[in-house]
């Protein structure tokens, strides 16, 4: 899921000291799990904001906020609320700010979030990071551990001089992730594969920004 | 080139390393340089070493070329990307720069710049493979180049990693990859290394052993608590205790010339790599009482 975090709250009024109604709009998904875009969360920033006297005309969490159309049908139940405005925020991450922003040219839309990384839920509300989306996934050839992501320099052949007792140079916090992929081919028995491949340099341009995908074109043509 | 010839012909090689200077002056590099040319087989620049912002290492080796000194350039793949890494190599070889040796390179948060956004578009596996490349006339992306490089090309290895066997692993895809030397992370234990000698003597490449100056007990301590892949051994950390404080300097460089004078008449590897640390000035001295002056 996409990890957020809310952004801090003064810095959050300074960037909306120009309007006063303001419409909330969550994200049931990732934004919920994470505490940012839940119905409670907009009810605490509704408390935050009447007490800096600003107005909130209204609050919905959609299902899915960065699924443009549906959000879309979603919100029509809210046009007068939105009509009101003369701001409205979005607490999930930058995927769904962007919705609205499309949803609503004419409005200006502001993030209370800040969106942080690709993240697995590892315990309630704690996340960590194990894909960066490069576009080129290797893990078939990492025993299933992401080096890209959870080595700090994204090696592909191995751990580096900087590795001391299994942890990385950067943080003792952060184990070594070519300790890891190590200890977890060693298990399944893939250590040869680990010692003969020589992962090739990564192919950056499947990461060239932005990105689109069709998924049904390919349908289409298979048809 | 002298290092090169002297490494295959199967003579004992004698490396040290200066670090280019933060700034302009590069006065006293010029007298390390000249202090060393004729006791040493290569000098390496180090490249931005520590991820702390320097001259870069190709300015040193030109330096050095001019002063008839042998360089040898550390390359990292912190600072620049694939088109960089080559750009540097065509332009290192067209300067007469014939020695290149591939690492990854110390994180930017090791440094004085942690803003800087690492690269590590390839790394040191990858990097060895492009040197291959650019020595058969080829860039990586396979295209053709206008005038070959032929670099003798080199990497680093840490024996006293822990755990060890990832270490040898990547070492193997080093050697897979075309590195045709190893300069070693410091070691001090030298029974240890002949194990690890033991190993790496299966592989077609020379070892270069890193040998750091030890100046006293408190830096032998700092590098056992703070440095990945270097172990001083109690016994050493003794030695430097009961040489007191005035002789603590004196004790690490005959430790040093000890560990040089051993690795070369028991022929337990291919050479030795002095990294000072400050301390350039002392290697003749060093290399005088290990014999070899």
């Amino acid at each position: 899921m996409i990890i957020t975090k809310k952004k801090d709250f003064k810095d959050l009024m300074e960037n909306l000291k120009n309007y006063q109604k303001f419409f909330l709009i969550g994200c049931s998904e990732c934004a919920s799990l994470c505490g940012t875009g839940n119905e409670e969360a907009i009810k605490e920033l509704t408390e935050a904001l009447t007490a800096e006297g600003k107005e909130v005309t209204g609050g919905f969490v959609p299902k899915t906020g960065c699924q443009v159309l549906g959000t879309k049908k979603e919100l029509k139940a809210f046009k007068e609320q939105l009509a009101e405005t003369d701001c409205i925020l979005v607490m999930s991450c930058g995927a769904g700010t962007q919705t609205a922003v499309e949803l609503f040219p004419d409005k200006p839309v502001y993030p209370t979030n800040d969106s942080l990384f690709l993240g697995n839920m590892t315990r309630f509300q704690m996340f960590d990071e194990r894909c960066s989306l490069c576009g080129e996934c290797i893990l078939d050839k990492t025993g299933g551990i992401c080096p890209v992501t959870t080595c700090p320099k994204g090696l592909l052949n191995g751990p580096c001089g900087g590795m001391q007792e299994g942890h990385c140079e950067v943080s003792p916090d952060i184990p070594c992730a070519w300790v890891r992929i190590y200890e977890r081919m060693k298990k399944l028995d893939k250590l040869e594969e680990f010692r003969v491949t020589i992962v090739e340099a990564k192919d950056w341009s499947q990461g060239q920004k932005p990105r689109t995908l069709y998924a049904r074109e390919k349908k289409k043509k298979e048809e | 080139m002298a290092f090169r010839e002297k490494l295959e012909s199967g003579e004992f090689v004698v490396t040290a390393e200066v670090g280019p200077p933060k700034g302009t002056d590069i006065e006293e590099m010029i007298h390390h340089i000249d202090l060393l040319k004729d006791k040493v087989d290569a000098i390496n620049f180090t490249d931005n070493q520590s991820a702390v912002m320097r001259m870069n290492s190709l300015a040193g080796c030109k330096i050095a070329l001019e002063r008839g000194a042998e360089p040898i350039l550390q390359m990292t793949c912190r600072d620049r990307n694939r088109i960089g890494l080559q750009s540097d190599l065509l332009g290192a070889y067209a300067l007469g720069v014939r020695n290149v040796l591939c690492m990854t390179g110390d994180h930017v948060s090791a440094g004085d710049h942690k803003q800087a956004k690492p690269v590590y578009d390839v790394e040191s596996v990858q990097l060895l493979k492009i040197v291959d490349s650019l020595n058969n006339g080829k860039d990586m992306a396979g295209n053709d180049l206008k005038g070959a490089t032929q670099f003798f090309q080199g990497a680093v290895v840490t024996p006293e990693a822990n755990p060890l066997e990832p270490q040898l692993i990547k070492f193997e895809k080093k050697v897979k990859a075309g590195a045709k030397f190893f300069q070693t992370q410091a070691i001090y234990d030298i029974e240890k290394f002949k194990e690890f000698m033991k190993y790496a003597r299966k592989y077609p490449v020379k070892i270069i052993a890193g040998l750091v100056v030890l100046k006293s007990a408190g830096m032998a301590k700092f590098l056992n608590n703070f440095v990945p892949g270097i172990v001083v051994p109690d016994e050493l950390i003794e030695e430097l205790k009961a040489a007191g404080k005035e002789k603590a300097l004196d004790t690490g460089l005959d430790i040093c010339a000890r560990h040089i004078r051993q690795l070369k008449e028991e022929a337990i590897c291919d050479g030795v790599h002095i990294m000072a640390i400050g301390m350039e000035d002392k290697v003749p001295e060093i290399l005088e009482r290990a014999g070899l002056l």
